[in-house]
């Protein structure tokens, strides 16, 4: 289940870009529980929640997703079975998981362009949350660049691969 | 091809591709596209304005939030001590007992559970904290690896639950009730895991040589086992809050992702950079689990075009079995796609068809409580699928910690535990109460 294949710790900018991306991305999480958390302590004692905090917490939680991706490709952490292909070669095995990572920057290449056409379809429309108003297409817009950072995980972690077998 | 065809070809080239190290949430999203792409009528331009807001829109969910809430939470605490403090304190009670050490490794993972909602970082931390301990009062290796593995799966059997959560996303159900739903069941695993032990041990005593109390005591010197409370009073917040209907699932885990970060600063245990390792292994983590849920999101939407859920509804109730001879053999497959099978992938796949089906099965009880049921049922077998050989991501973790025991002996370790599990299972299957009474006192 662990991925056989996954690389040294090799720390170039690329890596410290996504980690430090993530750790944003965390941050934002835990930004948001310190705020949920005050909603609720002035919604008990105060009679007095942040009001509409859901909606923050829907848009944050969106755009934390998005910078978890990136992290996890770079690290390989994205689950996979091996138990069925151990009998292979070593460089089989690892020019297959090179494959996949090309068929996974494909995928996302696909997604961040239809994020695009999501960002262009919402800043057109200028649609807005309920309670507080704020624009829906900066959230977006986030959510699409982080999609094309993890394309590009997906491609460094392919060249990677290829690079230890040759 | 008709759709039903098509589904059921689509699963299986999925298997085939994730056999082939395919990694399973991007198998799920590309045969998803591939099937929706095939099915609907308008292909690439419905699939195209279904992908450009879809997947911010699953995303931006409140309910969702509670996963990396509650995977930060287990992560803090992971690193705080809290195990560690756990396990003497369960050690100073019961340690003299033959096997006491195993059971207080048991009785530890189960308070442990109540502040972690995952069991691959409940059996990270007492691989660390307990494991070394045990081998230290020469427990034999695989019986220590295997008692701990199994004491892992705690981390979800007691709520709170990142598996109940994904399960009550993916069918619409309320996740307080499936958390009231897990508690009896879950200290029922305890129990019977404790009766292993002691079966265990009663049987091959050189397996666990008796521990003197003052040797213990003397372990615990200083009093490091008093650490215990503010751990114990971080699980009263969130579980006693979302039992008491005071929070939500997200403002619980809100309070005690922000309670543990409170201890652990306080208590001095947690500095900077194990908030930072705590986080990025939250980044790591979640981004795992997320591909998934993405990849699920767009499978069932072609499932859905192929009208599958439905239908299998339809042809099993059509069978005319008795509804609880179609539960058993669903949960005989589970067992068996558990055993070579990612547990979070296989739920996500099943649960779009498999949910509608038992759904449709008239149980003598309100459909709502069988929603509940059935999802005990199903975080039942997902337990055993972490430890069951041949793919137990717990045993996996704990040999990754303690490499020097073989993973073979871990595995003939958690063995006589799966026993305990499948009666366990039986039990809640033939007994639904055992579950639902606690949903319906406490509401």
């Amino acid at each position: 289940m662990t991925d056989a294949t996954a690389g040294q710790p090799r720390q170039g900018p690329f890596d410290r870009l996504n980690s430090a991306v993530a750790i944003a991305g965390g941050f934002l999480s835990l930004g948001l529980a310190l705020m949920v958390v005050v909603s609720v302590v002035g919604r008990a004692l105060f009679n007095m929640p942040i009001e509409g905090d859901f909606e923050l917490v829907k848009m944050a939680t969106a755009v934390s997703v998005f910078t978890f991706l990136p992290y996890t490709q770079i690290r390989r952490g994205n689950i996979m079975v091996d138990t069925f292909t151990t009998w292979l070669p070593k460089g089989a095995q690892v020019a297959i998981d090179a494959f996949w990572d090309l068929v996974y920057a494909l995928m996302l290449a696909l997604l961040t362009y239809c994020f695009v056409l999501g960002t262009r379809d919402y800043i057109r429309s200028g649609e807005t949350t309920m309670m507080h108003a704020i624009l829906l297409w900066p959230a977006i817009a986030t959510c699409m660049a982080l999609c094309g950072l993890t394309t590009l995980s997906a491609i460094v972690s392919m060249l990677r691969l290829l690079a230890r077998r040759a | 091809m008709t759709g039903g065809t098509l589904a059921v070809t689509a699963f299986g080239a999925m298997l085939a591709l994730i056999a082939i190290r395919m990694p399973i949430g991007l198998a799920m999203l590309v045969v998803g596209s591939a099937g929706y792409l095939m099915v609907h009528p308008s292909g690439l331009v419905a699939y195209i304005a279904y992908m450009k807001t879809n997947p911010y829109h699953q995303f931006a969910n409140y309910t969702l939030s509670v996963i990396p809430l509650f995977i930060l939470m287990g992560a803090l605490a992971e690193r705080s001590g809290i195990s560690r403090a756990l396990f003497l304190a369960a050690a100073r009670m019961m340690g003299h007992v033959r096997g006491g050490l195993a059971m207080a490794v048991i009785w530890a993972c189960t308070a442990f559970g109540a502040i972690c909602g995952s069991s691959v970082a409940t059996t990270a931390t007492f691989g660390r904290a307990a494991l070394p301990e045990l081998l230290r009062y020469r427990y034999e290796g695989g019986f220590a690896a295997g008692t701990i593995a199994v004491g892992g799966t705690l981390g979800i059997l007691i709520p709170p639950s990142v598996i109940l959560v994904v399960y009550a996303l993916s069918t619409e159900q309320n996740i307080a009730k499936l958390f009231k739903a897990a508690l009896i069941p879950g200290l029922l695993a305890a129990v019977f895991y404790c009766i292993v032990i002691a079966i265990m041990v009663r049987r091959r005593p050189d397996i666990a040589p008796a521990v003197d109390r003052a040797t213990l005591l003397a372990a615990d010197r200083g009093g490091k086992s008093l650490a215990v409370w503010p751990a114990i009073a971080v699980a009263i917040i969130v579980v006693g809050g979302i039992y008491g209907g005071i929070f939500t699932p997200t403002e619980g885990a809100a309070a005690g992702t922000i309670a543990m970060l409170a201890v652990g600063l306080v208590q001095r245990s947690l500095g900077w950079e194990e908030i930072v390792e705590s986080v990025k292994q939250t980044a790591e983590t979640s981004g795992m689990i997320f591909l998934i849920l993405l990849g699920s999101e767009v499978f069932n939407a072609f499932l859905a075009l192929t009208h599958l859920p439905d239908n299998a509804a339809a042809w099993v109730g059509a069978l005319g079995l008795q509804p609880y001879v179609i539960m058993i053999a669903l949960m005989v497959f589970y067992i068996l796609l558990g055993a070579v099978m990612d547990e979070l992938a296989m739920m996500l796949l099943t649960l779009p068809v498999f949910f509608p089906v038992v759904m449709a099965l008239d149980f003598g009880m309100p459909a709502d409580d069988v929603a509940i049921w059935f999802g005990i049922l199903v975080l039942i077998v997902v337990g055993i699928g972490l430890t069951c050989p041949p793919i137990g991501l717990n045993v996996f973790v704990i040999s990754s910690i303690a490499k020097d025991i073989p993973i073979s002996s871990t595995y003939r370790g958690v063995l006589p535990f799966v026993v305990a599990d499948v009666v366990r299972l039986g039990l809640v299957v033939a007994f639904p109460g055992l579950a639902l009474w606690l949903v319906k006192l406490l509401s």
